[in-house]
């Protein structure tokens, strides 16, 4: 059904915007540099196929008259988040854009910004593209001729956001939500498993993680107190039987 | 502003817990700033440089985060990503704040900081419509951000949050975005003048030579004298008994200055002797000389001069009526309250009543000021009733408030008095007042005590 690819889709889109968001802000600090270059490339234009087809898709779902009316508020509100999504994505390709002119990878001393990040942005990049390893084949001067690609990019996917509000006439504040507040809660169960025994830095975390962590050790002691003294019974049982049969 | 410390500035590796690799003392960026810019003054300059790099946001402190501040010791700094610079003037869209909330919504679990809760319950008041697409990405930025690796995790996350308490700072942090209201008008833009407006300035300016001037020794002594005695009044400059009301949201300094209350406040009491100005403006000051007035059986110079007042602030409609009224009640001869003011000006009142005005009165009003002044104030601040409520005037102790309790105080803020209640609360007590102090009718006295006898 239209409905579930549109649903897929978008979601994918979702996927590909939030990495790339995670990939703009590594920009210009010590992390990886000349492969995160190339990671945004593919990010950007991953996100820029997902995104013409989701608007075809949307389009031709949402010019169709002889819909239903719950159907019609369903895709208007596929269709807000779609368009929200596409305003993300764009002002975080403007954003890289800037930043990508300030912090040139191909002058002799490169200025980047000790910001404590190390590692590398290739998970990030992978979960984006769907694929397991990613391969850097990229020549070097990335950086400059990127930003010409991405200047270009820029202004198609502004155009493409122009048509989309002229062609489609949906009110975006008449849509209203599925998920109430603190809807993000329950859809992440495995949440709490990794955080715990995570020593951070900040000072207000260590109270946190450290509560969690001590309530589990305080279970811990319990049990081991109580077999403790089961076993201390038991052996004053056996020595009290010993010391009356002899 | 790009970082070129890197290379410059020499700072330790340090290794915290986890191990993340880069962090800066305050002290030392504090010394390389100072070494910069070549003051020998290490103190102060480099200090106020330095918090204003932190105000900005441009380092963070990672362990006060909520205090953006460089403190010259070994308090643990690090410098901020370019995508959270607020060089390029990128606006903090709110939605973005939104999606902050919820990832660390998810993160925390749900006990978000109660600032951060009201944010939160705000936006997805407010930004209904995108809440699903909010939830959405946060869920996948969260995802995302546990693909890499464990240090890295946190220092996203400490960029993050000090990008948005710098953004969306809590009460009582001074981030240097924080800024009012934009204005209309530019005011580093050269304005033209236009000719017209060149020919009035010229006009303006002629007479103002032309006019005679006060010799700047006397105003300037004026001057002095009025920030001596009103300097401990100002609250700018003198603390606030008990506690301004607008640092510590506690409005118990308003109550206890309200219009009816029934003792005031010692500061009130020691501004109604400065001068009869400030007596008559404070309505409860007063209603205390109306009393000491009503001891001494004066009191028609300072009922004539709230009938001019009456006069001069109300309706153009009921100006003919009270015109007629003030002339029988205080200026016509052998009226009941007359009031003793020399014959030139009642000659020219008298003849200014046939067509009444707004300011009619105003000669007669000026001249009763003055002998209110000269003469019954003095006496006033020497009477027994002034005495009196000097003594039993309060003093409040000045409130100590502990951030916790500063929290709860903004917290409980409520609408205070309807005005509507007041009004209603001061047309009672004009009535009862018109009603208690109806002119002495001397005449229809003196017929009952001829009747009696």
């Amino acid at each position: 059904m239209g409905k579930e690819e549109c649903k897929t889709m978008l979601d994918a889109l979702n996927k590909v915007t939030a990495c790339y968001r995670h990939l703009v802000i590594a920009l210009g600090s010590t992390s990886d540099s000349q492969n995160l270059r190339e990671e945004l490339k593919r990010t950007r234009k991953k996100a820029q196929e997902l995104a013409v087809a989701n608007r075809t898709k949307l389009t031709s779902l949402l010019k169709d008259k002889t819909i239903s009316k719950e159907d019609r508020a369903e895709y208007e509100r596929l269709w807000v988040l779609f368009s929200s999504s596409m305003e993300l994505l764009e002002v975080d390709m403007k954003r890289s854009l800037e930043i990508g002119q300030d912090f040139p990878l191909k002058v002799p001393t490169r200025h980047l910004i000790q910001t404590g990040m190390t590692g590398s942005t290739t998970t990030v990049a992978a979960r984006a593209m769907s694929v397991q390893n990613m391969k850097y084949e990229a020549d070097s001067n990335i950086d400059t001729a990127d930003l010409r690609d991405l200047q270009s990019e820029i202004t198609q996917v502004s155009h493409m956001m122009e048509e989309m509000e002229m062609k489609v006439q949906v009110a975006p504040w008449a849509v209203e939500a599925k998920q109430e507040a603190g809807a993000e809660l329950k859809s992440n169960m495995s949440v709490g498993n990794s955080s715990v025994g995570v020593i951070s830095i900040c000072e207000e975390e260590p109270k946190e993680e450290d509560g969690g962590g001590n309530r589990d050790a305080g279970f811990a002691s319990i049990c081991a107190v109580l077999v403790f003294f089961v076993i201390v019974i038991v052996a004053l049982v056996l020595g009290y039987l010993v010391i009356n049969m002899s | 502003m790009q970082d070129s410390k890197s290379g410059i500035k020499g700072s330790d590796q340090k290794l915290n817990v986890t191990t993340i690799p880069y962090v800066i003392t305050g002290k030392d960026v504090i010394a390389w700033i100072a070494n910069k810019m070549k003051t020998t003054v290490e103190g102060l300059a480099a200090q106020v440089f330095g918090n204003m790099l932190v105000a900005y946001g441009y380092i963070y402190p990672l362990q006060n985060h909520k205090k953006l501040v460089m403190c010259n010791d070994n308090t643990l700094y690090r410098f901020q990503t370019p995508y959270f610079w607020p060089t390029q003037k990128w606006v903090a869209e709110d939605s973005d704040y939104a999606i902050y909330l919820a990832k660390r919504n998810i993160r925390k679990k749900g006990m978000l900081e109660p600032y951060e809760q009201a944010h939160y319950n705000h936006l997805h008041k407010w930004l209904n419509h995108k809440w699903d697409f909010i939830v959405m990405q946060a869920t996948e930025q969260y995802k995302a951000g546990k693909e890499r690796k464990k240090p890295d995790r946190v220092v996203f996350d400490c960029q993050e949050r000090a990008y948005w308490m710098i953004n969306r700072p809590p009460r009582r942090t001074h981030s240097a975005m924080d800024c009012g209201p934009d204005r209309l008008i530019d005011p580093s833009v050269e304005e033209k003048i236009t000719f017209d407006q060149y020919r009035r300035m010229n006009i303006f300016y002629q007479q103002a030579i032309m006019r005679s001037k006060v010799k700047s020794s006397v105003s300037l002594g004026a001057l002095v004298k009025y920030v001596t005695t009103y300097k401990n009044h100002d609250a700018f400059l003198a603390p606030c008994l008990p506690s301004n009301p607008w640092q510590t949201d506690s409005d118990a300094y308003w109550n206890l200055n309200m219009r009816r209350v029934d003792v005031p406040t010692k500061m009130r009491v020691e501004r109604w002797s400065f001068s009869l100005f400030e007596l008559l403006t404070d309505l409860r000051g007063r209603d205390d000389f109306k009393i000491f007035l009503k001891k001494e059986f004066s009191g028609e110079n300072l009922a004539f001069w709230e009938a001019a007042e009456e006069l001069k602030w109300g309706t153009a409609s009921s100006m003919k009526t009270k015109a007629e009224t003030i002339f029988k009640t205080f200026l016509a001869p052998g009226a009941p309250r007359w009031i003793n003011i020399d014959g030139r000006t009642m000659g020219l009142t008298v003849k200014g009543l046939e067509h009444p005005h707004r300011y009619v009165l105003e000669a007669a009003q000026t001249h009763v000021f003055l002998l209110m002044k000269k003469d019954t104030f003095f006496r006033y601040l020497k009477s027994p009733v002034y005495k009196d409520i000097q003594k039993k005037a309060l003093n409040p102790e000045p409130h100590n408030f502990s951030p916790a309790q500063l929290e709860q105080n903004a917290q409980s803020r409520g609408p205070g008095i309807h005005p509507i209640i007041l009004w209603q609360q001061e047309e009672e007590e004009k009535a009862k007042a018109a009603a208690a102090s109806a002119p002495v009718d001397v005449k229809a006295m003196m017929s009952k005590i001829d009747r009696k006898k």
